[in-house]
């Protein structure tokens, strides 16, 4: 196994150390390579996003290569690369999941180098990439509101907004206490305004519930006049329904999904050639306009206008994946 | 002559010898094959629970695991954990108990189509149900809520289901049928003279129904009640749906965040706290066998009888009512909601511009779906008579042999209902991933299969072990004397007369593996995905629509299956 990882670095140390502009006929024996491997393997902890599948598809009929998704959520799809690759089962190629889970796997050595990515080129720097990810695309959070409930003049403008005392008992939430969106909001926040604002959020009483698809759903039933943090890509799911996504004036929390390549990946050519892919304009367009905050340059600008409004905002920012355990309990401790 | 008695002495000794070395060898394969079932996956948690780390990581043994659950919030949720159950065990109990007596032993009106409708919620999947409830019953715009304010003119709320009532509600509507499944053939099996026996001297109908009907159905019941109580210790989409938005914790939910919430996951604590609850329920095992200890609780004998019905005259509307307003509250209410709502383009908004077929064109057109249908149907036929055929043997072992071993087959198929599934689920990943890889099992569907068979075997065992209680041995031992041996025996008179049960058992195993989703979500491939693992990709992907078509479906296929199960039994029952 060793041999074989060594192997591994050997083979991708050159194409690391050469600039991208220099490697167009390396990168075509790359094409060839995927083309001859025919399959890949992705993990990833997006369950069930058409948008995902669509350019899952659009690579398939490029490139004839055959995708096997298994989809599971961030904490099952790490246990089973963690328990596969414990026991020599290297079943997978690519692992798509939150910048946290994607950090802690690094620290567990679960990834391998992926080599140069012709793509890499054009990546927003914000979202920077390094031997062992690259940036997937991004989620960007807001809050959600019942047109029926909440008057133009009282939508909040500001986050600071919510904290009046006329939203008492009326706000949902993802739970901050745990991992996903809420999770990204509470250090954002934290960071923003200090640890005052989560003292009077708390005394708002938010209630919390993990089972977010509803809780947007009960937003627009009228059971509560907002909810936050709400994931701006299912703006598409609630079309026609009294709810509107709205971006206060000191922007939205985001949240990065990563891809990176697991060790010893049976498929490591076809692996390299759907990274480059997914950083393709013609797929972070599909994100963009499904409203994930595209990770290249000059795409944000190419979206439909409901959706360039929301992304076009500032970009607040995002969860510290050291600290995250550390923003959980502080958050257990505020909100009890 | 000769050849006669040669023959004798062969056959006599063919059964001595199967007797010497077929028992044990049988034994020996029964605790061979559940070791691989639940022992094993079992161990790989126990590493777990006292290792820093999972299997495969470096790391230390210590108690961490055992000590976190001495955390308050832990041990809070394990008391709400199990007065919660409690609660609701006693309440479905004592309705489904109602409920046999009236569809079995009375001439309630429409008690056959009662039956089917009595049982139907248990097959609906609870995140359906979950979220129709939520509609009906939340504080503020909750249907009923409004239609109460609206009739009475006031400001408050009849009902809020986000509360501990709305939890034990929401459970009930799954013990309630599954604990009717269990007992009403047990009711209809009995033999009415023993009633009759105890009217005829002298005791009232009350006396008869609790010193005779009640106390032959002890087996039953209490298996049904203690399957059912652990079933609520091990609930999770309940409470997480009606607990968490008002701080209620449950063992579960506990569970849920130390796997899932967590940036660091901490299983040593997750599979620790499934331990402390497969203690506490064994502990209820044991009450359960010191209870039935040296008691019999034969019913069907060798002698000829004829299920009677209790004339209750005007009475039976009441009955009828009883149980129509529960098939109106658990199945019209929710499933209206469902099917309302799988017309239109959102849940909940019933506007006329909203109407759609589109969710049954979206099911219709989803190749993973009908992939996964077939996999779930292949898989769900083959486990559940798989383990029905384990479980009746281990059944047969357990209460009509006096082997060696059969306590400790006993015990150990009971193993896997006592841990919580999300647990489990984990056990069954690391138990199978790493097994040597010529064993074609991980990334397969034997991988799947064998989980639901562990996780079915304990259903399988009870439900038959109950129904051989009530069969007198006599029978048995009549066909023995006429010369039929075991396996005949078996066939002939066992499965013969405990069939109802087998169906029973065989249709909950069927659709418990229909829903099983958290051993599921960890063993499937993209090859081998299950209608579970569908379903939550189609909830997460926000079409709640398209789950309830799915639950429509598979409300047809229960009604099919109940159809042809009651159909089974009435001419069966009619030939007795």
């Amino acid at each position: 196994m060793r041999r074989r990882r060594l192997l591994g670095l050997l083979a991708a140390a050159p194409a690391i150390a050469r600039p991208a502009w220099a490697q167009g006929d390396d990168w075509n024996k790359v094409v060839d390579a995927a083309k001859k491997e025919g399959k890949l393997s992705i993990y990833t902890a997006s369950i069930g996003s058409p948008f995902h599948k669509k350019v899952f598809d659009a690579f398939t009929a490029k490139y004839g290569i055959k995708i096997d998704l298994l989809e599971a959520r961030a904490s099952e799809v790490r246990e089973r690369v963690r328990v596969e690759q414990a026991a020599g089962r290297f079943l997978g190629d690519l692992h798509h999941n939150g910048s946290t889970t994607t950090w802690l796997m690094t620290r567990d050595g679960n990834f391998q180098p992926h080599g140069a990515i012709p793509n890499i080129a054009n990546v927003d720097p914000i979202y920077q990439p390094d031997d062992l990810k690259i940036p997937a695309e991004v989620i960007s959070y807001s809050l959600l509101i019942n047109k029926n409930m909440v008057k133009p003049a009282d939508e909040p403008k500001s986050w600071k907004d919510i904290l009046d005392p006329k939203w008492a008992g009326k706000i949902l939430s993802d739970d901050y206490r745990a991992l996903g969106g809420g999770a990204v909001f509470f250090p954002v926040m934290l960071r923003t305004f200090g640890r005052g604002f989560h003292d009077k959020l708390a005394q708002q009483k938010p209630v919390f519930s993990r089972d977010l698809q509803n809780n947007e759903r009960r937003c627009a039933r009228g059971e509560f006049p907002i909810y936050l943090p709400f994931n701006l890509q299912d703006l598409n799911t609630l079309k026609g329904l009294p709810v509107k996504a709205v971006v206060p004036a000191e922007g939205r929390p985001y949240v990065r999904f990563d891809i990176s390549m697991l060790k010893n990946a049976p498929h490591p050519n076809a692996a390299r050639l759907f990274m480059n892919h997914y950083l393709e304009p013609e797929s972070q367009i599909i994100f963009g306009n499904a409203g994930y905050g595209p990770v290249i340059r000059g795409v944000v600008e190419k979206t439909i206008p409901e959706i360039r409004e929301l992304l076009a905002t500032k970009a607040m920012g995002t969860t510290d994946p050291p600290k995250q355990d550390e923003m959980l309990a502080l958050a257990k401790e505020i909100y009890k | 002559m000769t050849v006669a008695v040669s023959l004798e002495h062969r056959e006599a000794a063919l059964t001595h010898g199967l007797s010497r070395y077929g028992r044990p060898a049988a034994i020996g394969l029964l605790v061979l094959a559940l070791g691989f079932l639940t022992v094993y996956p079992l161990a790989m948690l126990l590493y777990g629970s006292i290792h820093s780390t999972p299997p495969g990581m470096a790391g230390e043994f210590n108690s961490a695991g055992y000590r976190a659950l001495l955390a308050p919030d832990n041990l809070q949720a394990l008391a709400n954990t199990a007065l919660i159950s409690l609660v609701k065990t006693g309440l479905s109990l004592a309705l489904a108990i109602l409920m046999a007596w009236i569809v079995a032993r009375t001439d309630t009106p429409g008690r056959g189509v009662l039956e089917i409708l009595i049982t139907l919620p248990f097959f609906i999947p609870p995140i359906l149900t979950a979220t129709a409830w939520a509609m009906l019953g939340n504080k503020q715009v909750g249907t009923i809520n409004l239609a109460w304010r609206w009739i009475t003119g006031s400001d408050g709320g009849l009902i809020d289901v986000y509360s501990y009532g709305g939890i034990v509600w929401h459970m009930m509507q799954y013990a309630t049928p599954f604990i009717f499944l269990f007992v009403v053939d047990a009711f209809r099996a009995m033999d009415p003279s023993l009633e009759e026996a105890s009217r005829m001297s002298g005791a009232s109908r009350w006396q008869t129904f609790w010193r005779v009907t009640f106390a032959l159905m002890l087996p039953v019941t209490t298996s049904a009640f203690i399957l059912s109580f652990i079933r609520g210790m091990e609930s999770f989409e309940s409470a997480v749906f009606f607990g968490t938005p008002v701080n209620i914790k449950v063992l579960t939910t506990q569970i849920f965040d130390m796997i899932t919430q967590r940036a660091q996951p901490d299983y040593q604590a997750a599979t620790a706290m499934g331990f402390a609850s497969l203690v506490l329920m064994g502990l209820l095992l044991v009450l359960q066998g010191r209870l039935l200890r040296g008691r019999s609780f034969t019913t069907v004998t060798g002698k000829a009888y004829a299920p009677n019905v209790t004339r209750l005259g005007p009475w039976r509307w009441l009955t009828f009512a009883i149980c129509f307003a529960f098939f109106l509250l658990t199945v019209v209410l929710p499933v209206g909601q469902l099917l309302l709502s799988s017309f239109f383009q959102f849940f909940g908004f019933y506007q006329i511009d909203m109407l759609t077929l589109e969710h049954y064109r979206s099911v219709w057109a989803n190749d993973e779906f009908w992939h996964a249908f077939g996999n779930t149907m292949l898989l769900g036929v083959c486990g559940a008579t798989a383990t029905m055929i384990l479980g009746g043997i281990i059944g047969y072992i357990s209460t009509r042999t006096t082997w060696p071993g059969r306590k400790l087959i006993d015990v150990l198929a009971w193993l896997p209902w006592m841990m919580p599934g999300m647990v489990l689920g984990i056990g069954f990943l690391w138990g199978f991933a790493t097994l040597p890889h010529w064993m074609p099992i991980y990334g397969t569907l034997w991988a799947l299969l064998l989980a639901y068979m562990a996780l079915g075997t304990p259903v399988a065992v009870r439900v038959t072990s109950g129904a051989y209680a009530q069969i007198a041995r006599d029978i048995e031992e009549c066909s023995r004397v006429h010369g039929a041996n075991w396996g005949q025996t078996m066939l002939r008179i066992l499965v013969a007369l405990a069939w109802p049960a087998f169906a029973v058992g065989w249709v909950l195993i069927f659709f418990g593996i229909m829903r099983e989703l958290s051993a599921s979500i960890l063993l499937y491939v993209p090859d081998t995905q299950v209608m579970s693992v569908v379903m939550l990709k189609m909830w997460n992907s926000g079409k709640p629509e398209d789950v309830s078509v799915v639950g429509l479906i598979m409300l047809a296929l229960v009604l099919l299956f109940r159809w042809v199960q009651l159909r089974f039994i009435k001419r069966r029952i009619s030939t007795l």
